[in-house]
């Protein structure tokens, strides 16, 4: 039986903005495999960034549970929560979100740093981590000095540097021309087959979806369909063919 | 903790690219530090001075000046009379008065003309008060005798004013020919060591001046109370002028002052003044504090998507309070060290300025426990001051920093 990483259980989330509330999730359930890639898609407004943030430990619930390798993290205070994101969660964004200030090799040697990993380590996993991307030639750049493509590929780098459970990627292809995303999807997939990797994929883009098995869409903040499109699915066809 | 250098490595690149604010606001503390750096190491040297010369003068000399307060004993043409001298030599527990005169005039010594503090002393009533209770020594030759055209000369007066003055040199004060027979060993004031001495009585007979002295010290006979033969000094003073001029009664024409008591007054003015130049002093650090505050308040505003993707790669709220508390420590202690130096040099180039334009010997006084109190008081400011925004910082959601534009 495969192991759920990721449970929400009846979850329920609004924003109040002044005196109107604003129900973003209605009745969320929801599980993410180990090993499974899964992509969550809806239009603009349809609740998927916060539903991602949710999964991600980055938000909590107003009502409902989110389990955590089946322990409830409604327990959890804000500092577990924090080194809980840093050990098992790895987050790639749509704006890449490096740090402006800091090179790629430092950018990526970051979140080591809040988990106490030693300087030498920090700086080995880095270097191998940043080579796998190819950017073996761009350790010391700064995130102004590199395309866009690059930049994501260094955030790729920093969300796997602590080795984690899951990846979440949130429209990890918005900012990318259609070539470059391409290469960012392939990075994403070989990770989830070569090397197993729990993927989760928020995006509302068609062909991104394509990549995935596993496609959740969402819309006005309820789950319309979980399913999984075996025919559409990219990398499976291609397994076919060989 | 390990981690703190690469907090400290992280605050220090934003600082960086932060260079024109970086800038600003530590100079708003470099200002405030300077001037506590600059104005208590200037009133300490002050202070150390005065209060070098008043410790070099024994306990048991009472110093008697004409005038009822400081100023117009320093600065006032009032003398005291032959009959103020003979009343104080009668006052019980006087062993002897020794009175003190002086004047500026121009001294020529081969073709050089130099300005010096003539000296009248009473060499021979008084030399051993000069030696034991006022700290004189001879560096070269020896001491005047009296009733002699012979001077001694203070140590400045050999080292500067007349380079090349030598023991039995010929000089000529208002037309009269001298013969150096002493150098002496500074006295640690730049006065005394400026003066040319002779004997009393031909002081009296070159200058004029023959009644009478500027100031008089008596020597405390032993086993009496200088505090108490100060008071009845001071008594018998005031009640001969009441017979004479019909003074009233509460009026005081007299300073009397034992060693003590001069020194415990300087004291209470230079550390009045002090406090009052930390105060304001403070004032300047503080409004550097504020200047900080702001910044940083900005730098969380302008970083509130950085901070959240610190917090979603691991980030606990306290690495976020440690990191931007470490940027605004920076700015104080940066500023703190950039106006201890500021203020070092600066005190250094009134030193200078002294020794150039003598009126004293002010040397400036920056001792350690200024240097760290300098460097502690800015760090905290700059601490202190980021405290609130930090907190602010490190209590903001995630999410809500993550999606802010």
């Amino acid at each position: 039986m495969t192991e759920v990483i990721i449970k929400l259980e009846n979850v329920w989330k609004n924003y109040k903005l002044g005196e109107i509330d604003f129900l973003v999730l209605k009745n969320i359930n929801l599980e993410i495999k180990t090993g499974s890639f899964v992509t969550i898609m809806g239009p603009s407004g349809s609740g998927k960034s916060t539903l991602m943030y949710i999964l991600g430990l980055l938000d909590t619930p107003s009502k409902g549970k989110v389990y955590l390798n089946g322990q409830d993290t409604s327990y959890f205070s804000e500092d577990e929560l924090a080194k809980i994101r840093g050990k098992k969660v790895g987050f790639i964004f749509q704006q890449f979100n490096l740090l402006q200030s800091l090179t790629a090799m430092e950018n990526v040697m970051l979140p080591m740093i809040f988990q106490g990993v030693s300087e030498q380590k920090r700086k080995e996993r880095a270097r191998k981590l940043l080579q796998s991307v190819n950017l073996g030639e761009r350790l010391n750049h700064k995130p102004t000095e590199m395309s866009g493509g690059e930049q994501q590929r260094v955030a790729i780098a920093r969300a796997l540097v602590n080795n984690p459970e899951i990846l979440i990627a949130d429209e990890p292809t918005g900012n990318l021309d259609s070539l470059t995303g391409e290469l960012i999807m392939e990075i994403l997939t070989n990770l989830h087959k070569k090397e197993g990797k729990t993927i989760v994929v928020v995006t509302h883009d068609p062909n991104i979806a394509h990549y995935s098995r596993e496609i959740v869409h969402i819309q006005d903040g309820q789950i319309i369909s979980n399913h999984f499109e075996e025919k559409r699915v990219l990398w499976l066809q291609e397994n076919n063919n060989t | 903790m390990n981690n703190l250098k690469e907090y400290f490595k992280i605050a220090i690149k934003t600082i960086a690219t932060r260079r024109v604010r970086s800038w600003l606001t530590t100079i708003g503390v470099i200002i405030g530090v300077f001037l506590i750096v600059t104005l208590l190491s200037l009133s300490q040297g002050l202070k150390n001075a005065v209060l070098q010369q008043l410790k070099a003068v024994g306990k048991d000399l009472i110093i008697i000046m004409p005038g009822d307060n400081i100023m117009t004993s320093l600065m006032g043409g009032n003398k005291l009379s032959e009959e103020d001298l003979k009343i104080i030599k009668q006052t019980e527990g006087v062993e002897k008065v020794i009175s003190i005169n002086y004047t500026s005039v121009i001294m020529r010594q081969k073709d050089n003309k130099k300005t010096v503090l003539l000296y009248g002393a009473d060499w021979r009533n008084g030399l051993d008060v000069f030696k034991n209770d006022i700290g004189w020594s001879i560096k070269k030759g020896r001491w005047p005798v009296p009733g002699k055209n012979e001077i001694i000369v203070g140590s400045r007066v050999a080292d500067e004013i007349f380079p090349d003055i030598k023991i039995g040199d010929e000089a000529v004060i208002k037309g009269r020919k001298f013969l150096v027979v002493g150098i002496l060993n500074s006295v640690g004031s730049k006065q005394d060591d400026s003066m040319v001495g002779l004997d009393l009585s031909i002081f009296k007979s070159i200058t004029g001046e023959i009644k009478g002295a500027k100031q008089a010290m008596a020597k405390v006979k032993l086993n009496y109370s200088p505090v108490r033969v100060a008071q009845d000094l001071k008594t018998n003073l005031n009640e001969n002028r009441k017979r004479q001029i019909g003074q009233k009664e509460n009026e005081s024409s007299y300073m009397v002052l034992t060693s003590d008591k001069a020194i415990g007054m300087v004291s209470n003015i230079m550390g009045l003044i002090q406090a009052v130049i930390i105060g304001f002093a403070s004032i300047a650090i503080i409004v550097g504090g504020i200047g900080i505050m702001n910044t940083m308040y900005t730098s969380v505003q302008e970083r509130i998507k950085e901070i959240g993707i610190l917090k979603a790669i691991g980030a606990k709220n306290r690495t976020i309070t440690i990191i931007f508390l470490i940027e605004s420590g920076i700015f104080g202690l940066a500023g703190g060290v950039g106006g201890t130096l500021l203020g070092m040099l600066f005190a250094k180039i009134i030193e200078t300025y002294f020794q150039i334009h003598p009126i004293f010997y002010l040397k400036a006084d920056v001792g350690l426990s200024l240097i760290l109190f300098s460097l502690m008081f800015s760090f905290l400011v700059g601490c202190v001051s980021g405290y609130f925004p930090a907190r602010a910082a490190a209590k903001m959601k995630p999410v809500d920093a993550l999606r802010y534009e």
